[in-house]
Formats: C-alpha cells, sequence, structure tokens
C-alpha cells in the first residue's frame, strides 16, 4: 500500500532513514499508517508555524501602540476548528485499530514457537528438548510465539517485522508474524575465514560485528524492550528467515543433542554462548553479574550465607538447576533456574566445560573427592528428587 | 492615541514603589522569618529554590546519560572515575540508576510541583485579589512535605540507589535490592504535598474570589490551576494507596503485584497509569494557564475563545482520567479493552489541538512585544505542537505497536514535559519576575537564553523521533552501533540545551544584582497582580479590589518616560484625597 518512493526512506545502510528495513506481512501496512498520520501532522503543523511565526513577525509593533482588533471570539470558527479535524482522529483509529486486529488474529495452524525470558537472555523452544536463543522462522509461514518470562517482565520486539509484546511472569503472551524476506547466507569462505579466527581467540560469537550468525545467516535484530535490570540493553537476539521449512528443520536438528563424538566440554562451551550463560558469567576473570567461571573449579567458594562450599561437580549441577540455593559471597541471587531446560547431557556438558576452565591441578585434586558425588547427582535426578526445596530457597532473592 | 502619552482627559494610576516594611521580600528579617512564614508569596519563592535545585540535579543526571550514550559501547561511566567512586557497580548499574534518579526527580520534585506549587503559589491569591490562600498553615507544611519526599529521595540515593525507572514496575521492583522502600515513601509524602496544595487552591478559588470576579472573569491561569488542583485531589491518593501496596509486598510478601506469591504484575500497571497519566496532565494543564496569560499580554490583546480554552482544560482534566490504558498496549491487555482506550485517547487530543488554534487567534491582529516571556511562549506552542501530533503516532494502535518503548516515545513526552511544561515555566517565571522580586532582568539575555534553548532542545529531541521510529528501545545504557550519529546529535543538543538554561540562570542572577528597579506593571497586564506594587506588599491589597475583565487592554498605555505601563482612568471632578496617600486602585473606573 506504501508508495513507492516512501520505501526509500527505510534503508537501513542509510544513517537518517525512518524505518529498519520492512521483513513481515505487517511492516508495509505499519509504515502505511504511519505515513498516513505524519502527512496529516505535518498539514496542521505547517500552517501553524506558518501563522505562529507569521504573526509573531507581521504583528510585532512598539510598545504602547495599540492591537489591530481585540475579536476575542467568533463561534463558528471555533467550531469547525473543535469539531473539523475530529474527523481525521476518527480515520486515524480506524487504520490503526483495523492494523492491530490482524496483529492479534493469530491464523490457525501456524508454526508455533515457545520463548521463554529470563534476566537477560532469551530462550526459543523448538519443540523436543532443543532450545535456542536465536529466533528462526521460515519466510512466509505464519508463527506463533507463545511467551512467558522466568522472572521480570520482559518485551520481545522485531523492529524489522513491527511487531512487539511484553513477556509477563506468571502468563503467556502471544504474537504472530509472517516473515517476508528470507536471510541471506554469507559465503562459506567467508563463514569459515571468521569461525576459524573465533576458535583461534575462544572469543565469544559478536553479531553486531560480524552482522551474521555463528551459522552464516544475516539476521534482523530482536530486542528486549521492557527494562529489566543491568544488562536490559544486552538482552539481544536475532531472528533468522529461512527460505523453506526444510531448511528450518535441518538447523533445528543440528541443535537437538551434542554430536555425535564431540566432546562434552567443547559442546559445553556451545550451551554457554547459546543458553545465556555468558551474558553473566566470564571466562576471564572479569567481574560480571555472577562470577567468573576462570580458576573456579575445585576451588573453595565463600557463600553468602556465611558458609563455604567447594566448587565441584555437585556444586555446579545445583547452581545450575537451584541458583538461589548456594549463592556466591558478593553476589545478589539474581539467576534463574534451568531446571527442566536443560537435559542431563546438557548438564553434564557445561560441568566438563567449566572443569576445564580450573586450574588442572586443583582440578586433579578435586576430581578424586567427588567422583562419588557425581554418580549420586545423576542417580538422583533420575528419581526427579531436588536437593533443595526451591520455594525455601526462594526468599533469598527478596 | 501615539505611542507613549496619556490622552487628555485622563488621570494615570499606578502604585509606585514598596517600602521596605511594605515588601514581603523585606518586611521581616532572619531565617526564622522564612522558615515560618505563612505568607504564599514567600511559600511560593521557597518552592521556587527549591524546585530549581532539583531540576538542576535531575537536569546535570540527564547530561549524564547523554554523555554515557556518546558511544555504543557506552561513553561517561565507562570512565575510570567512576570505577573508583563505585567499584561495586557495573557502568551499566551507574547508567540505569542515573536514569531512574532523572525520571524520578524531574517527575515528582520538579515538574509536579513546578507551576502549582512555585509560580501557582505565588500568583493563586495575587490574581484573585486576596491577602492569601485558604488555609496558610497547610500551605506551610505542604512545603515541608515537599522538603520531606526529596530527603528521602536523597537518602534512597546514598543508601543503594534506585534502579527501577520512575514507574516502579513490578515485579522488577519487588525483587531489586535498591532502595525502592525509601524512594516510594518519597514518592508518598510528596504525594500528600500534592494533594494539600490541590485542596489549598480549590478551596481558595471557590471561596476567595473577590466581588466581581465571577468564574468566566478568572484569569485562564486561574482555570488551568483548579484542574490541575482537581486532578491532584482526585488521582494523587490512588498512587499513594499503590506505592503502600508495593511496600506491603516487598516486606511481607503479601501476593498482589508479583506472580511468585500468585499476584499480577500488569496490575500494578493499572494503579500506577491510573495515577501518572493524569499526573501528565498536573504537569502540562498548569502550562497552558501560562501561556494563555503570556499571549494575551505580550500581544496586548484580548485571549481569544476564553470559554473554549477554560472548558477544554476542564475537559482535559475529566478525559485524563480514562486515558491510562494507553500505557499497557502491548502488555497483553484484552483486544476490546485496547482498542477502547485507543478511542478515548484520541479524544483527549481535540481539547489540546483547541487552545493552540485559540492562542494563534489571539496573536493575530494583535500589537505583539517579542519579549523574553512571548519568546518561551512561541517557543512553546511550536514545541508543544510537536509533542502533541507524534501523541497520535502513538495513539494509534497499529503505530504504537511498533514505537512502543523506543526513543518515539521518549521523544514525544520530552516535547510535552520539556518543550511544553519547562518552557512555559521558563517563560512564566520570565513574565513574573519583576513581580516576584522587583527588578527587571536582562532583555537582549532573556531573548537569547530562550533561542540557545529552544535550539538545544530541538537538537536533542528530535534526532530521538528517528532514532525511536528506526527501532531503538529506551532505557538502554548500551546500543547498536547503526545509532551512533544519531545518538551523538542528541547529545550535542543537550549540552546546547544545558548552555541556554545555565545562561537563563545567569540573567536573572544578573537582575539581582544590577537590575533595574521594577514597576508596577512592566508587560501590560490587565489582571490583577499588576495592579499592586512590585513586589507586592505583605498583604497584596489593602483592599479588595473591584475586578475588571483580565483581558482588557483598553485602559492600559505604555509611559515611556518612566518605562511602564499604567491604568489610566477618567479625571474625577473631585479628589477627595492626595494621590500620594492613595494606594493600589483597580478596577478603579467602575467606581
Amino acid at each position: 500500500m506504501a508508495p513507492a518512493t516512501m520505501s526509500l526512506l527505510g534503508d537501513y545502510t542509510n544513517d537518517f532513514a525512518f524505518f529498519p528495513e520492512s521483513a513481515s506481512t505487517f511492516s508495509a501496512d505499519i509504515d502505511w499508517v504511519f505515513y498516513f498520520i505524519s502527512i496529516v501532522c505535518l498539514l496542521f503543523f505547517i500552517p501553524i508555524i506558518v501563522a505562529l511565526f507569521g504573526f509573531a513577525w507581521k504583528y510585532k509593533k512598539d510598545k504602547g501602540l495599540p492591537a489591530e482588533s481585540q475579536k476575542d471570539h467568533n463561534t463558528t470558527i471555533e467550531l469547525v476548528w473543535s469539531i473539523g479535524p475530529s474527523f481525521l482522529l476518527v480515520v486515524m483509529f480506524f487504520f490503526g485499530a483495523r492494523g492491530y486486529l490482524s496483529q492479534r488474529s493469530i491464523p490457525e495452524g501456524a508454526y508455533e514457537i515457545g520463548v521463554k525470558s529470563m534476566k537477560w537472555s532469551w530462550a526459543m523452544d523448538y519443540g523436543n528438548g532443543v532450545i535456542h536463543p536465536e529466533l528462526h522462522v521460515v519466510v512466509g509461514e505464519p508463527t506463533k510465539l507463545t511467551m512467558t518470562s522466568d522472572d521480570v517482565i520482559h518485551s520481545l520486539y522485531i523492529p524489522a517485522f513491527r511487531v512487539k509484546k511484553d513477556v509477563v511472569p506468571g502468563r503467556y503472551n502471544y504474537m504472530w508474524f509472517k516473515a517476508t524476506r528470507p536471510s541471506e547466507k554469507v559465503a562459506k569462505e567467508e563463514l569459515d575465514r571468521v569461525t576459524q579466527r573465533y576458535k583461534e581467540t575462544g572469543d565469544a560469537w559478536d553479531y553486531d560485528r560480524e552482522q551474521f550468525t555463528p551459522d552464516g545467516y544475516r539476521f534482523y535484530d530482536l530486542y528486549c524492550t521492557e527494562y529489566c535490570g543491568t544488562s536490559h540493553s544486552e538482552m539481544q537476539t536475532v531472528v533468522v528467515v529461512h527460505e523453506t521449512r526444510e531448511e528450518l528443520e535441518a538447523w533445528i536438528k543440528k541443535y537437538s543433542a551434542r554430536p555425535e563424538g564431540e566432546e562434552p566440554a567443547v559442546y559445553g562451551q556451545k550451551l554457554y554462548e547459546r543458553r545465556g550463560c555468558k551474558s553473566c558469567h566470564s571466562l576471564d576473570g572479569s567481574r560480571m553479574v555472577g562470577p567468573s567461571y576462570q580458576g573456579s573449579f575445585g576451588t573453595m567458594r565463600q557463600l553468602a550465607d556465611g558458609e563455604s562450599v567447594r566448587f565441584d561437580e555437585n556444586y555446579v549441577r545445583e547452581s545450575i538447576l537451584y541458583p538461589k540455593a548456594k549463592v556466591a559471597a558478593g553476589y545478589q541471587p539474581v539467576m534463574p533456574s534451568y531446571k527442566g531446560q536443560l537435559s542431563d547431557d546438557d548438564v553434564y556438558s557445561l560441568v566438563e566445560f567449566i572443569k576445564s576452565l580450573g586450574d588442572p591441578s586443583v582440578v586433579a585434586a578435586a576430581e578424586g573427592d567427588s567422583e562419588e558425588g557425581a554418580d549420586e547427582t545423576s542417580a538422583a535426578d533420575g528419581e526427579g528428587s531436588a536437593p533443595a526445596e526451591e520455594p525455601a530457597t526462594q526468599d533469598d532473592a527478596a | 492615541m501615539s505611542a507613549g502619552s496619556v490622552p487628555s482627559g485622563y488621570e494615570v494610576s499606578d502604585p509606585g514603589f514598596p517600602t521596605k516594611e511594605e515588601n514581603y521580600l523585606t518586611n521581616s528579617k532572619g531565617i526564622l522569618s522564612w522558615m515560618f512564614t505563612l505568607d504564599h508569596k514567600r511559600i511560593g519563592m521557597m518552592y521556587l529554590v527549591g524546585v530549581s535545585v532539583a531540576f538542576l540535579v535531575a537536569g546535570l543526571l540527564a547530561l549524564g546519560i547523554r554523555l554515557h550514550l556518546l558511544a555504543p559501547d557506552g561513553w561517561l561511566f565507562n570512565q575510570s572515575i567512576f570505577q573508583w567512586l563505585a567499584p561495586e557497580k557495573a557502568p551499566n548499574d551507574i547508567y540505569n540508576q542515573v536514569f531512574t534518579l532523572h525520571g524520578a526527580i524531574m517527575v515528582f520534585l520538579f515538574i509536579i510541583p513546578s507551576v502549582p506549587a512555585a509560580l501557582g503559589n505565588f500568583l493563586v491569591p495575587v490574581m484573585l485579589g486576596a491577602k492569601d490562600v485558604a488555609f496558610p498553615r497547610l500551605n506551610l507544611s505542604s512545603f515541608y512535605l515537599w522538603v520531606a519526599g526529596a530527603v528521602f529521595f536523597v537518602m534512597a540515593l546514598l543508601a543503594s540507589g534506585l534502579d527501577t525507572g520512575w514507574t516502579f514496575y513490578t515485579p522488577y521492583s519487588t525483587t531489586t535490592d535498591s532502595s525502592v522502600i525509601l524512594a516510594t515513601t518519597g514518592a508518598f509524602i510528596l504525594g500528600f504535598s500534592s494533594i494539600f496544595t490541590g485542596l489549598n487552591f480549590i478551596v481558595t478559588i471557590n471561596t476567595m474570589r473577590p466581588p466581581g470576579m465571577t468564574w468566566f472573569r478568572m484569569p485562564l491561569f486561574l482555570w488551568a490551576t483548579y484542574a490541575t488542583s482537581i486532578i491532584q485531589v482526585l488521582a494523587t491518593p490512588v498512587l499513594g494507596i499503590t506505592l503502600l501496596l508495593l511496600i506491603a509486598e516487598r516486606t511481607m510478601h503479601i501476593g498482589i503485584f508479583d506472580p511468585e506469591y500468585n499476584g499480577d504484575p500488569v496490575t500494578f500497571q493499572h494503579f500506577f497509569w491510573f495515577y501518572s497519566h493524569p499526573a501528565v496532565y498536573i504537569m502540562i494543564l498548569p502550562a497552558f494557564g501560562i501561556i494563555s496569560e503570556l499571549i494575551s499580554v505580550h500581544s496586548h490583546k484580548r485571549i481569544f475563545g476564553y470559554r473554549f480554552i477554560a472548558y477544554s482544560s476542564i475537559a482535559i482534566a475529566l478525559l485524563g482520567f480514562l486515558v491510562w490504558g494507553h500505557h499497557m498496549f502491548t502488555a497483553g491487555m484484552s483486544q476490546m479493552t485496547t482498542i477502547i482506550f485507543s478511542a478515548l485517547t484520541f479524544t483527549v487530543s481535540v481539547p489540546s489541538a483547541i487552545k493552540v488554534f485559540n492562542w494563534l487567534a489571539t496573536m493575530w491582529k494583535g500589537s505583539i512585544s517579542l519579549t523574553t516571556p512571548m519568546m518561551y511562549a512561541i517557543s512553546f506552542i511550536f514545541l508543544f505542537t510537536i509533542g502533541g501530533l507524534t501523541g497520535l503516532h502513538l495513539g494509534t494502535l497499529a503505530t504504537d505497536q511498533h514505537l512502543h518503548d523506543t526513543y518515539f516515545v521518549v521523544a514525544h513526552f520530552h516535547y510535552v514535559m520539556v518543550g511544553g511544561t519547562l518552557v512555559a515555566f521558563l517563560g512564566g517565571v520570565f513574565h513574573w519576575w519583576p513581580k516576584m522580586v522587583g527588578v527587571m532582568y536582562s532583555e537582549l539575555g532573556g531573548r537569547i537564553s530562550a533561542v540557545l534553548v529552544f535550539l538545544g532542545f530541538n537538537l536533542t529531541f528530535l534526532p530521538q523521533f528517528v532514532l525511536g521510529s528506526r527501532g531503538m528501545p529506551r532505557r538502554y545504557a548500551t546500543y547498536d552501533p547503526e545509532f551512533q550519529s544519531l545518538h551523538a546529535m542528541s547529545t550535542y543538543g543537550a549540552l546546547l540545551l544545558g548552555v541556554g538554561l545555565f545562561f537563563a540562570l545567569g540573567v536573572l542572577i544578573h537582575s539581582l544584582l544590577r537590575g533595574k528597579r521594577a514597576p508596577a506593571n512592566p508587560w501590560g497586564g490587565a489582571t490583577l497582580e499588576w495592579n499592586c506594587t512590585s513586589p507586592p506588599p505583605f498583604y497584596n491589597f489593602d483592599r479588595a479590589p473591584v475586578v475588571g475583565d483580565p483581558y482588557e487592554f483598553g485602559d492600559i498605555v505604555w509611559d515611556s518616560v518612566q518605562e511602564r505601563y499604567v491604568k489610566i482612568e477618567p479625571k474625577r471632578e473631585v479628589v477627595p484625597e492626595t494621590p500620594a496617600e492613595q494606594p493600589a486602585h483597580a478596577g478603579g473606573k467602575d467606581e
């Protein structure tokens, strides 16, 4: 519906464009309404400003000269400018409500993805235990997001799709959209080159710098737009639009479990980057919202309640599943629980990854003590019993 | 009649200057005479100093925000001095506390009390020809409640800061470890300060209007103040209740808002905005009142559409209660509720537009003096028009889905709150400054400040509209590099705005030291405050003035010799007393 010339304004490469690129069926409709309102506003604004400055210039007089007129009312003109613009308001309201209803009417049979938000990461649930921070959808296929939050209110916003919805704890909010432009894939040589570089430095993937995902897709930004604390502005992820359903399913399969033959510690690092650990825990010893993993494994850890505990497999596992049970001294109990969101193998891989970051001599010494404990843990998990009662530990947060 | 002459057959009525004993500023001395004063003018001046300090603090915090956003990964709070000042806090945490305090201080300590409590306290009784407000002791206690509220905010800042945003959204505010209870207690106390002021004005305007001042012969500033007071009295208690519930939940874990205790976090938003949306009109309505006075006086022309302006203030006050839901268009309300709130939101735009048209019609064929207050008033109309029109993009549901919680919203409400209320407040301060302190400021300096504020403001906030429509979320300590050029523009604008505001402060301070003595009526105003001396005597008027039309400029002429406006009246046959002993003749021609 938008006039062709206006789409020129929506060029993302231009620093001063009005809109980000448009990549969903909603974009064109919403942009059109935006331009319509803007033009109506200009039709009012320009005459108002011309009159404002024009009168100030034309009727500027020396002190003491009386005004040319003392006319102080004209009922006709006052009624015209009071009632006249109302008709335009009705038109705006109508287009606004129509666009809104189309965003709220979720088509039957839409492709469903679960969304869970937590401080400060996103977990997109593709079913069968595949959870990944990136949102992957198929072009031309209606996609429905069922969203809830683990802690405070967040809000999921995809500027290129012109959609936004708060993600509220204790209830499900829904959103749907239909993507219209598939993400490009970068050339394999470039992807390999960059992947190699990250492998050498060991850094976490920098989406802003590379402008494509570790799988080589260009992407659309996804922001959190409800203020949620320290790393609110880093609570971003990306949206990738696949050409076909098969391509999406292949991508999902790639992340369904630890690939055959991959070292648990290597896979653990991937989980660390993918599942939100890295937004609070550094690998280089620097202090973030949570303690760094570097050199921790095997050491004694001071807790907030004055106790201390050995940083071993059991402690890592408990901290992932019941993070508020034993909080490190000097840190706030803000980590969400990953219970039910990570498989046993995932937790195992993370433990192995964190172990690989510890001082080798300390790790070796700790290994002997806790081997027995590690077995107990996996047995306990099978029975579904918890090392600590969750509600009791929640009090630490308040 | 030519400029600067008194026609023959008329005589001049001018109250002259107050003696030291009459002048309310000098009639009693010492700090205690101020602290325990019941004089509405002194209370107004104390408020003026108080809100100006709050504005200075919150304004410096705003500069901190803008300087941090110079670079995508943040700039200011990444500097090593902040690690030394607050070693426990990450740059993001400092940023979050700074924007929270900027908003909370600006809203609760500056904008809400700025016009009603500072200017209103000074002007309402004088405009009514009265000696004081109806309840002078309540008035003083309202000031001390303001001080107490401010102390709680300072304590919150010193304890562990506040990082919830000024909106205190749950469950973030029930789970964060920052000083939420101290700050909400402060806001609770400030609410009472606001209620006391509103109650006082309602009673004062209802019962203390002088003979001849019917409702429709009241200056429009009083109409605006009256409408504001109604909102203050009706809406503020809801904020108080909400904040108490929040405190109860935090301390006793009663499940109201936090889903962890089976509460509903969106309920808090309903409660909060049921007050805070009408509060937006507490902030802007008095500004409308100021602008109506300024435009009319400095155009020396009757206000156009008096009744429409008066009724539109009341309409805004009432409709303002019905639109709070537009703050929750993306929170997941039912479709029907959302659509109804959108429709109601559009209705508020009508009375606001009426006022703009009426101000322009007042300027038409006027005799406009481009004084400092008039330049601020023109600046207000320009900026408020932008603020109002961009509200349409947000009231429209489809576009709001994209723009909600982005910089577009930030720009929109700053155009209304800063471009509107702050600019009107400054215009009002410059307009009534000669009356309040009895000296004239440098006109050139005042005009330069108006231009600097106008340019700086636009440079700060126009780029933010584009940032918002391009998808930049608000309350971000860091951002994607593609937004940097617009953020940098905004920061340079904020610095220019800061220069303009300090320049305005300098002009006013200079006037206190070097300013010429102000005449009773420097601008040619027809409302009652221009009938008493500058500054007014302690009792404002020796006897209750008889009131004429507040916008009748026909009998006010410019006296170019003494640089003042004077009221002329037909020479009387018999002069019973010597003119020197006959002060403050108001509306004498009716006698």
